[in-house]
């Protein structure tokens, strides 16, 4: 419970109707994506920089933390009060504030909804690539905050990649702009990546100004079957190495497969491994690259190829493709998500590996992804009230990752660390690393009231107490 | 175990992924997660393990739909969302009684004579209240009215209701049952009017008629028949839905028809779907109510699919224009149509078939206009700026007119219209063709 003063102080700050601490409320801000719940103190909803700076200021005269919160559609708990706290949601920021067609940039709020954001642009012949799965409900904020990818990535790179500039309200309450609004911009320290991906730990950003490219003028989509996923896995390595650069490249296994069925039941009953794939540019280009990746998939033993011709086709398929995360659960009630990237030669070690991991833990995994990249969505299927399970599980997982690391990969490629992850921060980074990190941290933020429990929390070299909850 | 408590495994399907929150027109105006499914849900869970009450909050946030089905078509996981939210708001009607003016209403929706009599009172001192609007097409409150709001367009009461209509009452004469209908190869039509249609929009109901009848197929309008009820239904007042579904089977039964027709969205969705389910404990009204619905056509579906091609209207309607001077039309999607029949290409098949219309599509011609689940009664602010959308898509496209096929849209959209200052006129596909 948030003490009267501090409500009333709050509320001065944003007005009567943007703020809430009605049990009612507070139930409507404990979740996310993770589907675990932590209850809030009370919930936020500024207009502009200037209210956050204000409530930042309180924050740290009161000591309590506050955690920024986009659409609450993250995977790792990035936007969960893990010790209570103030939720910030950005929901009433959402103005796409300019498209500026002659420098090919655009300046948004944090809460402007990623796809809309992205269907403003395209009617102008303009191209926001960054596509996260979640993108018809995820911000621009919290795309920025997490660093989100997506299918895309693999050819036009990630949300970080598409940043000029920020205005953050930091930790302290001051509000600062880092990068600039042009192509280039080398004064001072890069804050701006620093903050992509900061998991809304360092700062909360308020402002984007973001770089925009021309919308390819075809796209094409294709999807190809292929016996199992290790055939399939080899043809993405084939893929990348015939020097071909897809705007897509998807690989579904057969678990995900059986439960997206339903979306397209003749195309997706009994296949055991499934590319999308896209090419995309000047309209001669992409039918020349659609050329030349069903003569690779044909010679890597692919079962069947199909072009998408019918845009009716397309959407549905890509419908199904998001609908895999969430449809997973058709399989078990609980599932560890993580997503881990390898360098993109070592696919099939990676698939082969976990497929080996299943196996032996007796456990379904469910890996489907942004293949092109290196970056699998694997799924560890189990039932959290099944003791043997639930063990298994914890264990596949640190195998997974040690799997991952051993090939030269990351234990997360987009979805981040926040709660989830944060026990096996240190199997990745050295000592000196998270430390400095660690420095990092403290400097930004001396009172710990920014997203506190994340990133951090749960590592061996952890010793930072948490901002009191009420 | 209340009804409520039986959707605790639904509830449970909700993995949290937030996929509602992108199609949900409440989410969208609010910009609150509680708007959302995946909050709702969150609520009637809480609900259900006694950690809120039944408070004014739970209630207004479940309220806060217009129950579209948005959610239920796009979740990944497949909870069916809206029959959740009726179980709560028949939870809400069993234990808090319904609100005093509804309950006034639903009582009466069955008699033929009372419901009437109220409107036609209402419409003999509406000038106290209301001022004709500028478009033709209904009146503006003066001042803010309960469930009204200021400066809202209402539909004007037909002076003639199209049940009382002398070509109507005509036609309400029974057909001998297994007549000399049999073998012809004209098919029967019974019709269904509907409060829209038999209250604001006669036009609409004479204009579905005129369409039948150029198909060839013979009509009646079965005498007797009430509202469908699907304005308690939604509103959680379960028995006097059942009430008037039975109502209705019994009138109907009495006529020989090939295929009852509406030409109201939520009506066909009613006769079709509600009303078998409204007598899931109920063997015998069940089993009537099925062969009841599986003659059950939406007037767009009946016109493009079941019947042969209409003859060439003898003058043409005064929408449609000659084929050197085409008026563009859009179409709005009935959420009771399109998502809940899965009738999209029907409607757009009938106007792009027909002389005179070029067919122009809308933006998000599919996203709800508002009105429904009452929340245009229980929260109009709410209502009308989800409708917003409409407006600008209306605009947007460049067509001259606006159709659909529900009254209910009619009126929304009309209303959207004129608060919106977008000028289309907005009418029903059968006033087109």
């Amino acid at each position: 419970m948030l003490p009267e003063r501090v409500y009333a102080a709050l509320e001065d700050v944003v007005g009567k109707e943007n703020i809430t601490a009605s049990k009612e409320d507070l139930l409507c801000y404990s979740y996310d994506a993770t589907n675990t719940t932590f209850m809030p103190d009370a919930v936020l909803f500024p207009a502009t920089a200037v209210e956050v700076s204000r409530v930042v200021e309180i924050a740290n005269t009161e000591k309590f933390g506050l955690i920024p919160r986009g659409a609450g559609t993250g995977f790792t708990g990035g936007s969960l009060a893990v010790f209570g706290g103030v939720v910030l949601s950005t929901e009433r920021m959402k103005s796409v504030i300019e498209i500026d067609e002659e420098n090919l940039t655009a300046v948004v709020e944090p809460g402007v909804i990623t796809w809309e954001f992205q269907q403003d642009v395209e009617a102008v012949g303009l191209f926001y690539p960054p596509d996260p799965t979640s993108k018809k409900t995820s911000t621009i904020g919290g795309n920025i905050a997490e660093c989100a990818g997506g299918p895309r990535a693999v050819k036009y790179g990630v949300t970080r990649d598409y940043i000029l500039g920020l205005e953050v309200v930091l930790p302290t309450g001051e509000i600062i702009s880092t990068g600039t609004s042009t192509m280039k911009g080398v004064v001072g320290y890069d804050l701006t990546r620093l903050m992509a991906g900061s998991e809304g730990t360092l700062g909360i950003i308020t402002k984007a100004t973001l770089r925009l490219i021309p919308k390819p003028e075809k796209v094409i989509t294709m999807l190809v079957s292929f016996l199992d996923v290790a055939a399939a896995a080899a043809a993405v390595s084939d893929i990348i190495a015939a020097r071909i650069m897809p705007s897509t490249l998807e690989l579904i296994d057969a678990f995900s497969i059986k439960c997206i069925e339903e979306y397209d039941p003749e195309r997706l009953k009994n296949v055991g491994a499934l590319l999308i794939i896209e090419v995309d540019g000047i309209s001669e280009a992409a039918d020349k690259a659609a050329e030349r990746v069903e003569e690779v998939c044909g010679s890597a033993g692919a079962t069947g190829f199909e072009t998408a011709t019918d845009k009716h086709d397309v959407k549905n398929l890509w419908k199904a493709r998001r609908s895999i995360s969430p449809a997973l659960f058709k399989l078990k009630p609980n599932k560890i998500n993580e997503d881990v990237v390898v360098p993109r030669s070592r696919i099939m070690e990676l698939m082969t590996g976990l497929e080996r991991i299943g196996t032996e833990r007796r456990l379904i995994i469910a890996c489907f992804g942004h293949a092109g990249d290196g970056n699998i969505h694997m799924n560890i299927m189990y039932d959290r009230n099944n003791i043997d399970e639930a063990t298994n599980a914890d264990m596949a997982v640190k195998e997974a990752f040690e799997l991952t690391l051993s090939l030269g990969g990351t234990i997360s490629g987009e979805h981040g660390v926040g709660t989830t992850k944060a026990k096996y921060l240190d199997m990745e980074l050295g000592p000196v690393e998270v430390a400095l990190m660690q420095r990092l941290k403290s400097m930004f933020d001396p009172n710990n009231i920014l997203n506190p429990g994340k990133i951090f929390s749960g590592s061996a070299s952890d010793k930072k107490v948490p901002a009191p909850a009420f | 175990m209340s009804e409520l408590e039986s959707f605790r495994a639904e509830i449970d399907k909700c993995v949290k992924c937030g996929t509602c929150r992108s199609i949900c027109p409440t989410t969208r105006v609010l910009g609150r997660e509680s708007a959302c499914a995946r909050g709702k849900l969150t609520l009637i869970k809480a609900y259900l393990d006694g950690e809120i009450e039944m408070s004014e909050t739970f209630m207004r946030h479940i309220k806060e739909c217009a129950m579209c089905g948005g959610c239920r078509d796009v979740c990944p996981a497949g909870v069916k969302t809206t029959d959740v939210y009726l179980a709560a708001r028949a939870e809400f009607v069993e234990k808090k009684g319904l609100p005093f003016l509804a309950s006034l209403i639903f009582k009466n929706l069955d008699s033929s004579r009372l419901m009437p009599f109220a409107l036609k009172l209402g419409t003999r001192f509406k000038g106290l209240f209301f001022k004709g609007a500028e478009t033709d097409t209904g009146l503006v409150s003066r001042f803010s009215l309960p469930l009204v709001g200021g400066g809202r367009l209402m539909p004007e009461v037909a002076g003639t209701f199209f049940l009382d209509r002398k070509e109507v009452r005509k036609l309400g004469k029974r057909q001998k049952k297994g007549g000399d209908q049999m073998g012809s190869s004209s098919a029967n039509i019974a019709f269904f009017a509907g409060c829209g249609v038999n209250y604001l929009m006669p036009d609409v109901g004479s204009a579905s008629l005129k369409c039948i009848e150029r198909t060839g197929s013979t009509v009646s309008v079965p005498k007797g028949q009430v509202c469908c009820g699907m304005p308690a239904y939604y509103t959680g007042d379960m028995e006097t839905a059942r009430r008037l579904a039975k109502k209705n089977i019994e009138v109907f039964e009495s006529y020989d028809y090939d295929y009852v027709a509406t030409s109201c969205a939520t009506c066909s969705h009613g006769l079709k779907t509600v009303f078998k389910n409204l007598f899931k404990d109920d063997d015998e009204m069940r089993e009537r109510a099925g062969a009841f619905a599986e003659k059950v056509r939406d007037i767009t579906e009946l016109l493009a699919r079941d019947l042969g091609p209409m003859e060439a209207a003898s003058t043409g309607s005064e929408e449609t224009g000659s084929s050197d001077r085409p008026v563009s039309v859009t179409y709005h999607d009935p959420c009771h149509l399109n998502r809940n029949q899965g009738i999209k290409a029907e409607p757009r098949a009938l106007l792009e078939g027909t002389d005179g219309i070029e067919f122009k599509n809308m933006k998000f011609a599919c996203s709800c206009c508002g009105l429904g689940g009452g929340l245009s009664m229980t929260n109009y602010d709410l209502s009308i700026a989800i409708s917003k959308r409409k407006a600008d898509g209306a605009l947007a496209s460049g067509a001259d007119v606006v159709a659909t096929a529900c009254p209910g849209c009619i009126v929304q959209l009309r209303d959207a219209m004129h608060r919106y200052g977008v000028d289309k006129k907005v009418v029903h596909v059968v006033e087109l063709l």
